[in-house]
């Protein structure tokens, strides 16, 4: 099997897998608009609840949301939809997405003057750039230039046992190609940080995890007045066998593979700084949304996600591939999950369970469609954390 | 019928089905293990009678502490399991700050 895949060489350098035309609302009284831009178009398009008379850090928040969406390497230009009196800036907006060296155009639906004329604006310059994409021809790559999330969610007793060290050992294989992968969902990690910490590249990103663990304990406790044990198994991971927080964090620390080293934490919005593994900070409320449009603001490509109970979880940027480490959700579930780790459980090795996941990272990379782009399922959420 | 153990320092496995009472499970060759109760499929079985107020092993690491008597057999799950998680943080953290800074 060959380490490249075929991707959308970008004019910054980048690479995409995808070759997507953003329709972006700058606020929420644009969303409507916006989603029938979408639907007239097919175009990916992201709405939101926010985008005027925040306070100064919630609309930082907003912007860099919409922002990190539009300089996602899988996306090829973007059309920014406003009302025309919003606090988000189009203007200083457009710009950095040009500086990127991505098409972008924006549509005022006061400027217009009616609904129906944003509408259809919207449409022409959705149409004129999808016609722009489709000149581009994919190109080889090789697998150093991929970027992934890995998640997992709708978490059972497989999650650990098959579908998270799956995605380990593909995680080692990706990391030693010299490709990139993220990790998160740091709200599950308290219980297993110790063993995060001693797979960091040095002491200091060690102890930047401890320190992060006990941060987020302590504002957990400080906003709610509850620890995160107290919500965290759900009650749906408590039916599928898991009895504790430690239990659950111990099957979320097997996506990082066994030999890969931790290189740092990056922050919402960042970039990883070099290639191999990382781990984003983000201390947003325990929903899979959060994470998955994290990894996309992140400059992620594609987001490899376990799920024990079934999830048809996708992002707006990216495409989801969902895999299960339970037969019996995969034979159920098939119509939304890519991938059966559930094989483990009956004795495949997981090196040879991660081996194929890798070459359906490679084939979705190039061009294969996954069940969440198939289904339709394009969510984004702006992650709002407690710290920042 | 089977149960998988993910460590040998743990004291309970992972039924691979539902079991009733009296269904003898092999946990790895020549190791077998009679239930003493219904568990549900992706449940816990204590391997080993676990007394109040000691630690449930899982994946080699204590994941939680017995609130009850947990009987060789039977079902080990949040009726009978503390989350102890802030505790073992604490623990942790202290730990690796001072290896850390010994480094």
């Amino acid at each position: 099997m060959s380490l490249t895949f075929n991707g959308y060489e970008r004019a910054n350098g980048e690479v995409g897998i995808r070759n997507y035309v953003l329709v972006l609302s700058m606020v929420n009284c644009a969303n409507t608009a916006a989603q029938q831009i979408s639907w007239k178009t097919g175009a990916q398009v992201i709405t939101h609840e926010a985008g005027c008379a925040e306070f100064s850090k919630n609309h930082a928040r907003t912007r860099l949301g919409l922002l990190s969406a539009a300089l996602n390497p899988n996306v090829y230009a973007v059309v920014l939809v406003g009302l025309g009196c919003e606090q988000t800036d189009h203007v200083s907006m457009m710009e950095e997405i040009r500086a990127a060296g991505k098409p972008a155009e924006y549509v005022g639906i006061q400027e217009e003057r009616s609904l129906r004329k944003a509408v259809e604006k919207g449409v022409g310059l959705v149409e004129a750039f999808q016609r722009e994409a489709a000149m581009q021809e994919r190109k080889p790559f090789p697998v150093s230039r991929l970027v992934l999330g890995v998640q997992c969610g709708g978490s059972d007793w497989t999650t650990a046992l098959s579908g998270n060290i799956t995605i380990g050992a593909m995680t080692d294989l990706i990391v030693d190609a010299g490709g990139s992968v993220i990790i998160s969902e740091v709200n599950g990690f308290p219980g297993s940080e110790h063993i995060i910490a001693e797979r960091a590249v040095s002491p200091e990103v060690g102890l930047a995890v401890i320190q992060m663990c006990d941060e987020l304990r302590e504002e957990h406790f400080a906003l709610h007045g509850q620890t995160i044990e107290e919500v965290n198994p759900t009650p749906g991971n408590k039916a599928g066998g898991i009895s504790t927080l430690v239990e659950k964090s111990m099957g979320n620390v097997k996506k990082m593979g066994v030999t890969s080293k931790l290189q740092g934490l990056i922050y919402a919005g960042q970039h990883v700084l070099h290639p191999g593994l990382w781990m984003l900070d983000l201390r947003a409320p325990i929903i899979d949304g959060n994470v998955t449009s994290g990894f996309a603001m992140a400059g992620a490509h594609m987001n490899v996600f376990s799920t024990g109970r079934g999830s048809p979880l996708g992002n707006a940027v990216m495409p989801v591939l969902k895999l299960t480490g339970n037969p019996v959700s995969y034979a159920e579930m098939g119509e939304f999950l890519d991938f059966n780790a559930g094989v483990v459980l009956e004795g495949l090795p997981a090196s040879e369970a991660g081996q194929a996941l890798l070459e359906k990272v490679i084939a979705v990379a190039s061009g294969e469609l996954t069940r969440s782009e198939i289904n339709g399922n394009f969510e984004f959420i702006i992650p709002r954390e407690t710290n920042r | 019928m089977r149960a998988l153990l993910t460590d040998p320092k743990d004291n309970v496995a992972i039924v691979v089905q539902a079991v009733r009472p009296g269904d003898v499970l092999e946990i790895g060759p020549g190791c077998l293990l009679k239930a003493e109760e219904e568990i549900p499929m992706g449940h816990k079985i204590a391997l080993t009678d676990i007394p109040a107020g000691t630690m449930v092993m899982k994946f080699g690491v204590p994941i939680g502490r017995a609130s009850a008597d947990i009987a060789r057999g039977t079902h080990a799950h949040t009726h009978n399991i503390e989350d102890i998680t802030e505790e073992l943080c604490r623990g942790y953290d202290a730990e690796y700050r001072r290896k850390a800074g010994a480094l």
